[in-house]
């Protein structure tokens, strides 16, 4: 400042000043002139526009900012979600070798109920078939005796007691048991 | 068809007879000095008053409908800001920009405009004759040594205030006196007396910077109003405009030169002053 001074006087002391028309009222004049155009050009003209790129900028660096938030974000879902995917996949194994099993197990007992069962209707049919024999074999015999007593009387002519038709029958039916 | 080779001696040729002709045809020249109008306000000043006048209207406009995607005029001052500020910032590095912008973006578009205004037809041509001679009602911004040296006067101001601020005042005074480099010893003793040369040396510089500013300034644009006022003078009236015309275009970029060159001098003056103290911090 001092030297500014100093240049100054030195300048105003040569006439240099003088020759170029610089005057100190209306250099002083100037200087204030100036500190007032300044003023008003950071109020009104540039102020508002560098708010305006302020703000631009403030906000570019909040896009950025969630940009970088949302990708993290992303990131972190996609593990997530590779995680989920594995554990449900693990999951799934799991229920699929459960139903496996189970499945392998209702059969089997399915089988065993199934051949428990024919088990029992061939039981049954063979009872059935042996009852059945067995009371054919009854008429048969019955038959028989009916018949060899019938053969016998008409061949005695009827002169069989009904002691004798008895003993009669008895003996055929033991020779056909 | 003028062969390139003849242009330029053709044009000093008529530079050199434009005084003559000027007098023969009794045309006038620019005053040297800014002229008041009343008071302290001189003419120069009327017109610095238009431009800030325009450039706020302009700002005013542009800022009407402010709006995030920006457009027409928005778009234009915003651009146009904001190429000032990555140029500057590039310079002078974020944190001094974000500090210094408003006084930086100011200077420039107003150097810009008032230089440009001044190429006005009827700035500095149309006036009064009196007993003192022409009186231009209007007269370029910076065709005025007394503004000029105002931009640079208060430009050092600031500087010694930002670089004071920047580094703190022991900073500030160790960046002119003290020795530069690592010297111990008998080797510190002897460049102690050299440094303090430099400083002195340093402080003659810093004095000059703003003179240099004011001056530069002032005489360019002067200069190139007188210019293109002495070549209006070479030809007949009806066709004065003519020998001027090539000049108005130099002048117009010899008005943004001189605005991208005030500013550019400055951020670089206030970088200069300011990295020393980076480096120590």
């Amino acid at each position: 400042m001092m030297t500014v001074l100093a240049a100054a006087d030195t300048a105003a002391k040569s006439g240099l000043a003088e020759t170029f028309g610089l005057h100190t009222p209306f250099f002083i004049a100037q200087v204030v002139n100036f500190f007032l155009v300044i003023f008003v050009l950071k109020k009104f003209a540039f102020g508002p526009i560098q708010n305006m790129l302020e703000q631009r900028r403030l906000r570019i660096a909040e896009g950025e900012e969630k940009l970088k938030r949302i990708e993290r974000q992303l990131a972190e879902s996609e593990q997530t979600t590779a995680a989920a995917i594995a554990k449900a996949n693990e999951e799934a194994i799991r229920l699929i070798e459960e139903a496996r099993q189970g499945a392998q197990a209702f059969s089997e007992q399915k089988a065993q109920e199934a051949i428990a069962q024919a088990q029992h209707i061939l039981a049954k049919a063979d009872a059935a078939a042996q009852a059945e024999r067995e009371r054919l074999a009854a008429e048969i015999r019955r038959d028989f005796g009916r018949l060899v007593v019938a053969t016998a009387s008409q061949a005695t002519g009827g002169v069989l007691t009904e002691e004798q038709h008895k003993r009669l029958h008895d003996d055929a039916l033991a020779k056909i048991a | 068809m003028i062969r390139r080779p003849f242009i330029l001696p053709i044009a000093a040729c008529l530079a050199s007879l434009a005084p003559m002709h000027a007098q023969a045809a009794g045309g006038h020249a620019l005053p040297l000095n800014a002229q008041p109008l009343g008071g302290f306000v001189t003419n120069s000043m009327v017109m610095i008053w238009i431009a800030v006048g325009l450039i706020v209207l302009f700002c005013r406009a542009a800022t009407r409908r402010m709006s995030l995607v920006p457009e027409g005029l928005q778009n234009f001052a915003e651009w146009a800001v904001e190429s000032l500020y990555d140029f500057l910032g590039g310079l002078m590095g974020e944190h001094l920009v974000k500090r210094v912008f408003w006084f930086f973006g100011s200077v420039f578009f107003f150097i810009l405009t008032v230089n440009y205004l001044a190429l006005v037809p009827g700035v500095g041509t149309m006036g009064w004759e009196s007993a003192k001679g022409f009186t231009p009602w209007l007269r370029g911004g910076n065709a005025d040594i007394n503004m000029t040296a105002a931009m640079a006067l208060t430009f050092a101001l600031l500087w010694f205030y930002w670089a004071i601020t920047e580094n703190g005042f022991k900073a500030f005074i160790a960046h002119i006196f003290a020795p530069k480099g690592s010297f111990h010893g008998i080797m510190l003793a002897m460049m102690v007396p050299i440094f303090l040369f430099v400083g002195v040396l340093e402080l003659i510089s810093i004095g000059i910077r703003p003179v240099a500013l004011s001056f530069r300034l002032f005489g360019n644009i002067y200069g190139g109003e007188q210019t293109l006022e002495k070549l209006m003078t070479l030809v007949p009236e009806k066709l004065a405009f003519l020998p001027a015309l090539p000049f108005y275009f130099m002048e117009l970029l010899v008005g943004f030169v001189q605005a991208l060159v005030f500013t550019l001098l400055c951020a670089i003056f206030l970088k200069l002053i300011c990295d020393h103290g980076e480096e120590h911090h």
